[in-house]
């Protein structure tokens, strides 16, 4: 039992890792981008000369970099994030007030974009006329940007038909239109690698010996070919936490959702580095987690890939 | 036929949750929002304390929250609101203001002089970070309280704008008792004694603004007495202009903020709306152009981009009419404002190009840009994005384009927040461009007096020191003799003009649409609407 333990501790100090390195990025990203930090923390409104200085001053920036970085590794270890420049709050109490819209956003097109590619796939793969038609539509989807899905969505289903709110989005109406624009993209491509692992599958020697066994085609797709086609859609799962996250900034601001998106989006343009950092070490930890998942994921579904993998 | 009652759960379940869903279709539309106007904008403000925030979305929506101790009409006189009287002593420097019994904080406070000394010290205290207000009341030494219904507010120098400056939504006057409790984060918690009571602030999605129902101390030219019509405001962040205006003609707002020059032709012509215009005062959209580095640093150069670019219709083209080329530094809707600008400096090809020819840019290159010496006629403007509303890119490209057909190079570039402040303080540039909303004259200081720059703070980007431009600007934020005042800000205006210091561009207006049955909307003098005497008609 030993073995799987250590296995986990060490996947788990590499987690650590990859958030301390992000923490890293961050903080020299910031300080490598062209300009005063402090003028464009106090944005384009002429301060005062006192101000800029006395600014300077509480944010350290007067300080040698090494000052700086001790001081923003210290209150890190702490778990202190600091307080947003702009909004005059913790950023802790930004990020939390927050990420459950996000979560909620990104929980509920994920789930849809895997349900609308399951059935799909299962329904055309094998079968080149659905097929074709279903895999133009999948990179239409795959390639459209967001945005404009979203200008559409509401066009039709909230100007015109007024089925759903325009903007705000608490409760189940305000989460559809949002949740199927961040889902589209997702669930072409997810269509694309299912139907391409499940056809693989139905022409391996077992799907034969479950044909001569007289298992009818639904059983056989659903039993067999599709279980097999989720594996690589587990390792998708990682790429799908950027996408959403990446997805959810654009979808808020054309639904004029709450969330970390818009958030993020406000941080960066304002140059708000602590609340930068504090989405950032989120995002890296909601990374690094599911990534744990999935790796703790295959060992459960295929037992083999234990023994050769990195662990 | 009967159905068995699992599917007739199924069907009854899904017609729930369709109702959820959709609403049953009748969310969306009118009514059932217990009176409170739903009005979308397009920014959220950062902070709700007026002193701290220099965001104009602050300020519009402070001013239906807290009140001023002044207010300003539409010809720029100044009236009594929380001041019933205010007397001036004969040095300029001290105002003693008899203030208002009755009134009251919404944290149930009563407001007495105590309030105002508060508010002033507050706005100045290095740790409130002021972004804006401060500035505007650097002259501001103490205020002392001399009773409870008496203040003095005592300037290190003479400012006639004073009383402007305090009748500003940034100027509202706060509770002291919440300035104390809330210290650190009066941003989420303004306490004023206006007619909306501030109510809660969902962040990225809206801000709610509930009646105030003992408000009694609107100011003279308020269209009734006693709390507002409307029970509340619910303000809604709707950043995108499209969806902002989908969302008001499909009926789910009654009012849109910055509805884009474009639509209110289809605004105008559809049934059950209306648009609600109000010209800002201030400094118009201008180029401020480089005089102190070659080649602006020609006045012919200078003169010959004032005539080769066609403002009319450019201006006409991208803003569908609704916004007025500009002729001078100031606005029409600003005191002082000298009409005598106009068509003074008018297109004309030939005279941009024989003033080119005789400032020695005589060559044409391959690319048809005049050249001297072998040496292209380039000018550099940087711009950030931050900056650019009202399609104030395509602004600069049509700039960019006009000037090219004179044979003068525009290099128009978008730059990062830190890099365009570096440009912009550190003065690496031939042209910068922005606007200013300020009821006031004195906005020309800031603009172009030699103690303005950018790095004391000031609008002066390019650092002129012109002794006559110095010498009448100041004296007209001193002077309290108006016509003397519109006097020197005449040549003010003039001297700019033919010195060719700027190039205004077009003067903002403040665009909103409205639903028909949304009444009584106004606006303040910096064009910021109000929403006391608003009501909802059936």
């Amino acid at each position: 039992m030993g073995t799987p333990l250590r296995w986990l501790a060490r996947r788990l100090l590499l987690a650590l890792m990859v958030v301390f390195g992000a923490a890293n990025a961050v903080f020299f990203a910031f300080r490598l981008l062209p300009g005063d930090p402090v003028r464009s923390v106090l944005g384009s409104t002429n301060p005062t000369p006192e101000l800029v200085e006395q600014v300077r001053h509480e944010l350290a920036f007067d300080q040698p970099l090494a000052v700086q970085y001790g001081r923003f590794m210290g209150r890190l270890f702490t778990g202190d994030l600091g307080d947003s420049y702009q909004l005059q709050q913790p950023v802790g109490e930004v990020i939390s007030s927050q990420l459950w819209p996000t979560v909620q956003l990104a929980a509920a097109s994920f789930v849809l974009a895997l349900l609308t590619a399951m059935t799909v796939a299962v329904l055309t793969a094998n079968r080149p006329r659905a097929r074709r038609v279903s895999s133009t539509l999948e990179l239409v989807a795959a390639s459209t940007p967001a945005f404009w899905i979203g200008m559409l969505l509401l066009a039709l289903l909230s100007f015109r038909l007024k089925w759903f709110p325009a903007m705000g989005g608490s409760g189940a109406a305000g989460l559809v239109l949002p949740a199927i624009t961040l889902a589209a993209g997702m669930a072409g491509v997810f269509t694309q690698v299912l139907r391409e692992e499940m056809e693989r599958a139905l022409e391996q020697p077992f799907v034969l010996t479950a044909r001569a066994r007289g298992s009818g085609e639904t059983a056989i797709r659903l039993r067999h070919a599709l279980r097999h086609g989720l594996i690589p859609l587990v390792t998708l799962a990682g790429w799908a936490v950027g996408a959403l996250f990446g997805g959810a900034v654009v979808v808020e601001s054309v639904f004029s959702r709450q969330g970390l998106g818009q958030v993020t989006a406000g941080a960066v343009a304002g140059r708000d580095l602590p609340v930068v950092t504090g989405v950032v070490l989120v995002s890296a930890v909601a990374f690094a987690l599911i990534n744990l998942a999935v790796d703790v994921l295959y060992r459960l579904i295929d037992p083999r890939i234990d023994e050769r993998s990195i662990g | 036929m009967r159905y068995p009652t699992g599917v007739r759960r199924a069907v009854a379940l899904a017609l729930a949750l369709g109702c959820v869903a959709t609403g049953c279709g009748s969310g969306a539309a009118g009514g059932g929002r217990d009176g409170r106007i739903t009005y979308a904008v397009d920014s959220q403000p950062d902070c709700m304390d007026p002193q701290i925030s220099p965001y104009d979305i602050t300020a519009a929506l402070s001013r239906n929250v807290f009140d001023s101790l002044v207010t300003m009409d539409a010809r720029g006189q100044i009236g009594p609101w929380l001041a019933t009287s205010w007397t001036i002593s004969g040095d300029g420097r001290t105002y003693t203001f008899r203030l208002r019994e009755g009134v009251r904080f919404h944290d149930g406070t009563p407001f007495t002089a105590t309030a105002v000394k508060a508010t002033l010290d507050h706005t100045v205290a290095p740790e409130t970070k002021s972004q804006y207000a401060a500035g505007l009341i650097s002259m501001y030494e103490s205020a002392t309280v001399v009773d409870d219904h008496t203040v003095k507010v005592r300037l290190s120098r003479p400012y006639t704008p004073l009383l402007q400056v305090l009748s500003t939504a940034t100027f509202g006057i706060q509770s002291p008792a919440a300035l104390r409790t809330n210290r650190g984060k009066t941003c989420l918690h303004p306490v004023g004694s206006g007619p909306f009571v501030f109510a809660g602030w969902a962040r990225n999605r809206r801000i709610d603004l509930d009646r105030n129902p003992d408000y009694a101390w609107a100011p003279k030219g308020a269209g009734h007495r006693g709390p507002a019509h409307v029970a509340g405001l619910t303000v809604e962040f709707i950043p995108e202009s499209a969806s902002r205006f989908g969302a008001l003609s499909s009926g789910q707002i009654d009012i849109a903020a910055a509805v884009p020059p474009s639509h209110i032709s289809r605004l105008r012509q559809a049934d059950g709306f209306r648009f609600l215009r109000a010209p800002q005062p201030g400094a118009p959209y201008t180029l401020l152009l480089n005089p102190y580095r070659a080649p602006l640093d020609d006045r012919r150069v200078r003169q010959a981009l004032q005539h080769a670019v066609r403002l009319d219709d450019l201006v006409k083209a991208l803003y569908s009419g609704q916004y007025d080329r500009a002729w001078s530094v100031l606005t029409p809707a600003t005191a002082a404002y000298d009409a005598k600008a106009e068509g003074s400096w008018p297109y004309d090809a030939e005279t941009a190009a024989r003033l080119l020819d005789s400032a020695g840019w005589t060559g044409r290159d391959e690319a048809g840009y005049r050249t001297k010496d072998g040496k292209r006629l380039t000018l550099h403007w940087p711009y950030m994005n931050g900056l650019m509303r009202d399609q104030r890119a395509l602004v600069g490209q049509g700039i960019q384009a006009e000037a090219k057909r004179a044979g003068i190079e525009i290099r128009f570039t978008a730059l990062e927040p830190g890099a365009y402040l570096e440009k912009a303080i550190g003065r690496d540039a031939d042209i910068l461009a922005f606007s200013w909303n300020r009821a006031e004259p004195d906005i020309m200081r800031s603009y172009f007096a030699s103690d303005q720059t950018a790095k004391q703070g000031g609008s002066n980007a390019f650092g002129v020191k012109n002794a006559q431009l110095d010498g009448w600007l100041h004296e007209a934020s001193a002077t309290r003799d108006r016509e003397r005042r519109d006097a020197l800000y005449a040549k003010a205006q003039a001297l700019v003009n033919s010195e060719a210091l700027a190039l205004p561009v077009y003067a903002p207006a403040t665009l909103l649409g409205a639903a028909e049955r949304v009444r009584g909307v106004t606006f303040d003098v910096q064009a910021y609407p109000r929403f006391y005497d608003a009501r909802l008609e059936e």
